[in-house]
């Protein structure tokens, strides 16, 4: 894959309004910090993700202090869901909807805090691991039903995976496919459930589903946490049409659903509250409304009048309105950490030596990039690739950039001196638009006076992640983000720096080959201690960053708003957006 | 005037067989690969390939535009996506629905914000403009026409952002904009849509002031019109009757191009007041990179223009005896 599910909103549009998230609930000394002062690590926003027991897995979800059943939410958004058929989702805001339709076997069951735990959702527990992680399985809890009030089953499980099989889903995440067929190039193996056929890799027996994989995945009951994987009734699939009305087994259904204009949810009355430790479910019904401009939703938001008072956006603040929003309507505002890392890569495969790309580290304006993407709005200063929000974080500053977030031209210059490289040509890719323009300026400016040659090549968004994500793709340094699909190690540096990838379309965009990198990747993936193997993760974030392969930027933040008349509005962690399902109506 | 009509309607026909042709190869040939922007961020070559052949992109160009000809008379199937039913504008791989039923669903839309608006610039911009050339040179004409010259410099994003702030944030004496269908709910239909038409409205209103104004003016003192005062003709009959039908002809024309670019969409008006309409459809679309759809817009804002033409040009005759269809 190319980007992670979340890293879709970094690269895309929303990245100019993420550029001016707010920490409004985390750590005071970095909403304190300005441009170019320092900053301790970011460890006041990291949580820790725990796996949960069977106990943990049981419902109902714990209630939410003041909160009471009733009422409509109205959610304005810019933008409908690009897909509702759980095998079709991957990008996060679409799992924001997926978390009240479709149940997964594991979720992750979010507490006040903030912290999270990993337990079973439609499983009775984070399942059983077999064969130093080769063979998982899991048990359906009782009473688990469609909206229609048919038993879910194994069978209906394993109809999902297998649909993600089948020609018509593009979209979704291939992880799972891969394991069970051992290929990349899986629908050779196997070409979906509609031909009668099902995978030999999948065994059923009565509530009992047991994945075979090729390859020992110690954290697999995180990867069924994607809605990718979510389960779909054999008997209601409609193919392709299941996009427009997907069936339920959550505590609402679609109701009406006009593409790009609106939809309904409405209570669905056989979701029992007992089987869910997840989710809450207070509203009787949400109103979506899409086309709504984020200045618009924002600018009503803040009006606070009639129905409005009801309303949430899931799209970030945008920046032309953060202070407003913060000095008039204070306690509607919600921030916080997302999953997202935002760094620039360097391509090792053609700035080779070392030493030139320490150089480039030491002189990078961290603190004046950040200033130009709305201050400590935008984030913590990041010192590694590993979000605080990933299992196992550990603090690290190999650089210094807490210390000098602003950069040390000076000390780069000697740096390339003393490597004999002064005057070296760095060649800076970045998009073309009016922020990175500006971000342009300010690298290209910390770079020359550290002694480089720079050159700068401006690239349509729309095609960025195509051009750099090219091999021989003729940049130096270019801008990145990550965040990970799951939030253990695995699904940060086995993408972006197992030399596998560093193929065209890769996700090993700094095009890292290092053994050790590769060996501590491995011994990471095996090893079936979640606590040893979340501190190999960490010591592998400390051991990349030390490759200079890249420039740590922030830790992401984003900023929400909500009407008055609504309470407990708090961003998932896992998709950047509000959760549905923890929110409640006041009377 | 049938023989007019038949040789106009072939004549629009092969014009806008040209312009989607013509539109259809610009949007093929730009860099812009829509596999791949379909195919999204997890993307690997076998899944690509699957997508090209899904969405029939993996063809020659000229037999791609020609399977969307035959899929306009004999609708096409897209594997993997869905069918699209006769008469086929292409299938959009973003939205995922057929091209043509996004623009139906969205056209009630944009024709509500047209008629709207339409019926408030024609009555204030023709009627104050009338008033303004009876009154020549006294101060209603002179209030008119610098009110008229202020309203036609401003802009829709900046009126219309300024009049949501104070009249429906700040005071709530309008309702929020939106569209509901007139058949749902009359009084809502009316109440979303009246910010968006007065601000869209004046706009136009000041343009068709000014138009009407200069074409009295000019008609009032034409021979005829003098003739007419002449021969004894009461001065409501003469303005009327003989000026006011002479000035009509480039006030229909200019009218004609309006109801073609208005139908196509105000992309501005309704982006302003977030409502999905043509105009948002196609903006959108470009934001997207959703080319089959853009495509299908285009063409049908081409049919409205090249209709609403047509129709302008049979009108002249009603309007003016002097001029007579072959």
């Amino acid at each position: 894959m190319s980007f992670s599910r979340r890293n879709f909103l970094i690269a895309t549009g929303v990245v100019a309004a993420s550029s001016s998230v707010l920490s409004a609930c985390s750590s005071g000394d970095s909403t304190n910090n300005t441009g170019g002062g320092k900053q301790d690590a970011a460890k006041a926003d990291a949580t820790v993700v725990k796996i949960g027991t069977a106990e943990d897995s049981k419902g109902p979800a714990p209630e939410v202090s003041g909160a009471k059943k009733g009422g409509t939410v109205y959610l304005l958004n810019d933008d409908d869901f690009s897909h509702l058929d759980p095998q079709r989702i991957y990008y996060a805001w679409n799992s924001l909807a997926a978390m009240v339709l479709s149940r997964t076997l594991t979720g992750y069951k979010i507490a006040d805090d903030g912290s999270q735990t990993l337990v079973g959702d439609l499983a009775t527990d984070t399942g059983t691991m077999k064969d130093g992680g080769k063979t998982w399985s899991f048990t359906l809890k009782d009473g688990i039903k469609w909206e229609d009030g048919s038993d879910v089953t194994v069978d209906d499980v394993r109809h999902g995976i297998e649909r993600c099989f089948a020609n018509f889903i593009t979209e979704g995440a291939f992880y799972v496919q891969t394991w069970l067929t051992g290929s990349a190039e899986y629908r050779k193996s196997y070409p979906g459930p509609y031909g009668g056929k099902h995978l030999k890799s999948i065994e059923t027996s009565g509530k009992t589903i047991t994945f075979r994989l090729s390859e020992a995945r110690p954290d697999f009951n995180y990867v069924m946490a994607m809605h990718s994987y979510a389960p779909t009734p054999v008997k209601k699939d409609t193919k392709q049409d299941y996009d427009k009305k997907p069936v339920s087994n959550g505590p609402y259904r679609v109701k009406t659903h006009v593409t790009d204009k609106s939809m309904t949810l409405v209570r669905n009355e056989h979701w029992d509250p007992a089987t869910d430790p997840i989710r809450n479910a207070y509203p009787d019904q949400f109103d979506f409304t899409f086309g709504i401009e984020q200045l618009t939703a924002i600018d009503r938001l803040l009006a606070d009048a009639g129905k409005d008072q009801y309303a949430t956006s899931w799209r970030t603040i945008p920046q032309e309105r953060i202070q407003k929003a913060q000095s008039e309507a204070k306690d509607r505002v919600f921030a916080q950490l997302g999953n997202g890392v935002s760094c620039y890569w360097i391509n090792t495969g053609r700035v080779k030596d070392k030493s030139v790309r320490e150089a480039i580290i030491k002189a990078w304006p961290t603190a004046a990039i950040r200033q130009l993407q709305g201050g400590s709005v935008r984030g913590d200063y990041a010192t590694g690739i590993m979000s605080p929000l990933v299992a196992g974080y550990e603090s690290q500053d190999v650089w210094g950039k807490l210390k000098n977030p602003a950069g040390d031209p000076k000390a780069a210059k000697e740096i390339l001196k003393k490597a004999g490289k002064s005057g070296y040509k760095v060649v800076y890719a970045y998009q073309n638009d009016p922020t990175q323009a500006k971000i342009k300026v300010v690298v290209e400016n910390a770079l020359k006076a550290a002694g480089f040659e720079v050159v700068t090549k401006g690239i349509d968004s729309t095609t960025w992640y195509d051009q750099v994500g090219k091999l021989d793709n003729q940049f130096d340094v270019y801008w990145g983000g990550w965040s990970s699909d799951w939030p253990t190690g695995y699904s940060v540096f086995q993408p972006l720096f197992d030399s596998k990838n560093v193929v065209d379309q890769g996700q090993n965009y700094s095009h890292l080959k290092d053994p050790a990198v590769d060996a501590a990747i491995k011994a990471a993936t095996a090893e079936t201690d979640q606590d040893k193997a979340n501190k190999m993760w960490a010591a592998l974030d400390k051991q990349v960053t030390e490759t200079a392969a890249f420039v740590p930027d922030v830790y992401m933040k984003r900023i929400y708003m909500h009407g008055s008349k609504l309470g407990n509005v708090k961003m998932d962690p896992n998709f950047d957006g509000s959760m549905l399902y923890k929110m409640y109506v006041k009377s | 005037m049938l023989r007019f009509l038949v040789r106009r309607l072939l004549g629009a026909v092969i014009t806008l067989l040209i312009i989607s042709a013509v539109t259809f190869m610009l949007f093929y040939a730009v860099p812009r690969d829509p596999a791949r922007i379909a195919c999204g961020k997890l993307c690997t070559p076998e899944t690509l390939e699957l997508i090209r052949h899904n969405m029939g992109i993996s063809d020659p160009m000229p037999v791609q535009f020609w399977h969307w000809l035959s899929g306009i008379f004999l609708g096409r199937e897209y594997p993997g996506f869905g069918n699209c039913d006769a008469p086929c504008l292409g299938y959009s791989f973003v939205n995922r629905e057929p091209v043509l039923a996004t623009i139906l669903d969205r056209f009630p839309t944009t024709f509500s914000l047209f008629l709207g608006s339409a019926v408030v610039f024609l009555i204030f911009g023709i009627g104050t403009g009338m008033l303004a050339a009876l009154k020549q040179g006294k101060p209603l004409d002179k209030i008119a026409s610098s009110a008229s010259l202020v309203a036609s410099s401003m802009q829709i994003y900046f009126v219309g952002t300024l009049a949501l702030y104070l009249l429906v944030y700040q005071w709530q004496v309008l309702d929020q904009p939106g569209y509901t269908p007139f058949t749902e709910n009359p009084g809502q239909w009316f109440g979303g849509l009246l910010l968006p038409w007065l601000i869209l409205a004046l706009i136009f209103t000041a343009n068709y002031t000014r138009m009407t104004r200069s074409q009295m003016v000019e008609q009032l003192q034409e021979d005829y019109v003098r003739t007419a005062r002449a021969k004894g003709l009461s001065r409501p009959n003469v303005f009327f009757r003989f000026a006011w039908r002479g000035a009509m002809g480039p006030i229909v024309t200019i009218f004609g191009v309006d109801v073609g670019v208005l139908l196509g969409g105000g992309m501005i008006t309704e982006k302003t007041f977030s409502i999905q309409g043509i105009g948002m459809l196609s903006l959108k679309s470009v934001v997207n990179n959703d080319l089959p759809m853009l495509l299908g817009v285009m063409v049908i804002t081409a049919t409205f223009v090249v209709l609403a033409n047509i129709v302008v040009d049979a009108c002249y005759a009603l309007i003016d005896p002097r001029i007579r269809l072959a």
